[in-house]
């Protein structure tokens, strides 16, 4: 069971993950189109910037940073960036992770102290909770949750929950790195698949599409 | 055109609306991850008692979303909602944030679109110096009716 948990169905999940994350890319850009439409007409001058004073300039900031992701919802803009952040690093940098990955291709990332990626591993699941608990208590959130955003959430932790209990070795240790290592596998099937493709979307939408809210260029639209 | 003629043409328009835009709406639909971050971005839902039925994704979701996992096949009752939803309870100003960059407005839009198909339009009878009673919203936000088991819907 270990030994194809951690061989051909590896493979199968890695194969799965990367064409799905590929055909989600490709999906949208077919979606999108370059757009025509610029603010400032071709061959007109940018109108030039009003002069800003200095007492503006400070007002701008404030009204900007309130208006901001962290200004109007401080809590969740932290509890999320943190929550990101450990679902990356923790399975990533962790030591047994790029033993086996060297073990493999002889390379590895770097990585981070075993204790260290407990800590990791352990506010993820904190944050995982904070979630959990906001989706069953605030109204607001009752009314758009489903289902699916549950076993999202879930998918999302059972990896970090069951490498935690393997690193604990609590319960029969061979079971459980292998419910670690098939949680994981599924994790990595439903991101291309399921609500959690908002990785590709978020960096697509917001940095290609034109809009208000837009980090990069903008240089797309949505076809109509 | 008799009744049933009627139906099946609006049916028809309301499916081609939908196929047309099938693959984004299924795209903007599975981003969302029902966070709610969207909600205090809205005016209407800040000024309604952060009434959840005002929030700009509950108002897509109960909207198109339905109507695309419905295949547009819902009844009176429901388009009735979606029609306060979308017209009533949104004034399509732009104005609402998703940190994933779902544009709500436009899918909203289209709901409206899809609105139309089926001989639903925009009514503001509050703008109109309506009394309250005739525009108030008699329904659950939690208690969406099952369109399966509403009589009119439409096959
Ligand atoms: C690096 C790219 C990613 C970005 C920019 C991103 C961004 C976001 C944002 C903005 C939200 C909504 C706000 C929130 O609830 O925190 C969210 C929610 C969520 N993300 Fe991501 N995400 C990314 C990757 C992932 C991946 C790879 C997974 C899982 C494998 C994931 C799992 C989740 C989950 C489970 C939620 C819902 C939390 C809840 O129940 O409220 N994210 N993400
Ligand atoms: S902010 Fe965006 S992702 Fe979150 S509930 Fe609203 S529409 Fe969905
Ligand atoms: S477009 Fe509609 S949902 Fe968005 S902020 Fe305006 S009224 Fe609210």
């Amino acid at each position: 069971m270990y030994e194809f948990v951690t061989g051909p169905l590896l493979w199968i999940s890695f194969l799965i993950f990367f064409s799905g994350t590929l055909y989600r890319i490709r999906r949208l850009y077919s979606l999108t189109e370059k757009r025509e439409v610029t603010v400032t007409p071709p061959g007109a001058a940018a109108p030039p910037a009003a002069a800003v004073s200095a007492e503006e300039r400070k007002l701008n900031l404030v009204v900007s940073f309130q208006n901001s992701l962290l200004g109007k919802h401080p809590v969740m803009a932290i509890v999320s960036t943190i929550f990101h952040i450990c679902l990356f690093a923790a399975p990533l940098l962790s030591q047994a992770h790029n033993l086996l990955i060297y073990e493999s291709w002889g390379i590895s990332f770097i990585s981070i102290p075993d204790k260290l990626c407990d800590v990791l591993t352990i506010i993820f699941l904190a944050c995982a909770v904070f979630f959990l608990v906001r989706r069953l208590t605030v109204p607001k959130v009752i009314a758009v949750s489903s289902p699916y955003d549950f076993l999202v959430l879930f998918i999302t932790a059972a990896p970090f929950l069951s490498g935690f209990c393997a690193y604990h070795q609590w319960l029969d240790y061979k079971t459980v790195l292998t419910a670690h290592v098939i949680t994981g596998e599924i994790m990595l099937v439903a991101i291309p698949f399921t609500k959690l493709g908002h990785m590709v979307f978020f960096f697509f939408v917001r940095i290609l599409i034109g809009g208000e809210y837009s980090f990069g260029s903008g240089r797309r639209a949505w076809k109509t | 055109m008799n009744d049933s003629q009627q139906k099946k043409a609006e049916a028809e328009k309301t499916r081609a609306v939908l196929n047309h835009n099938q693959a984004k709406i299924k795209l903007c639909l599975e981003a969302c991850a029902s966070c709610s971050i969207c909600a205090e971005s809205c005016f209407l839902f800040n000024n309604n008692n952060h009434d959840p039925r005002f929030m700009p994704s509950y108002k897509v979701i109960n909207s198109l979303g339905v109507l695309y996992k419905k295949k547009g096949r819902v009844g009176t009752e429901q388009l009735k909602r979606m029609q306060d939803l979308v017209w009533r309870n949104c004034v399509l100003c732009t104005r609402c944030y998703c940190p994933l960059g779902i544009d709500i407005p436009d899918l909203i839009a289209l709901a409206r679109s899809l609105l139309r198909t089926r001989g639903v339009c925009g009514v503001y009878p509050h703008t109109l110096g309506a009394p309250e009673e005739e525009y108030i919203m008699e329904w659950d936000p939690q208690e969406l009716s099952d369109p399966d088991e509403d009589p009119d819907t439409q096959r």
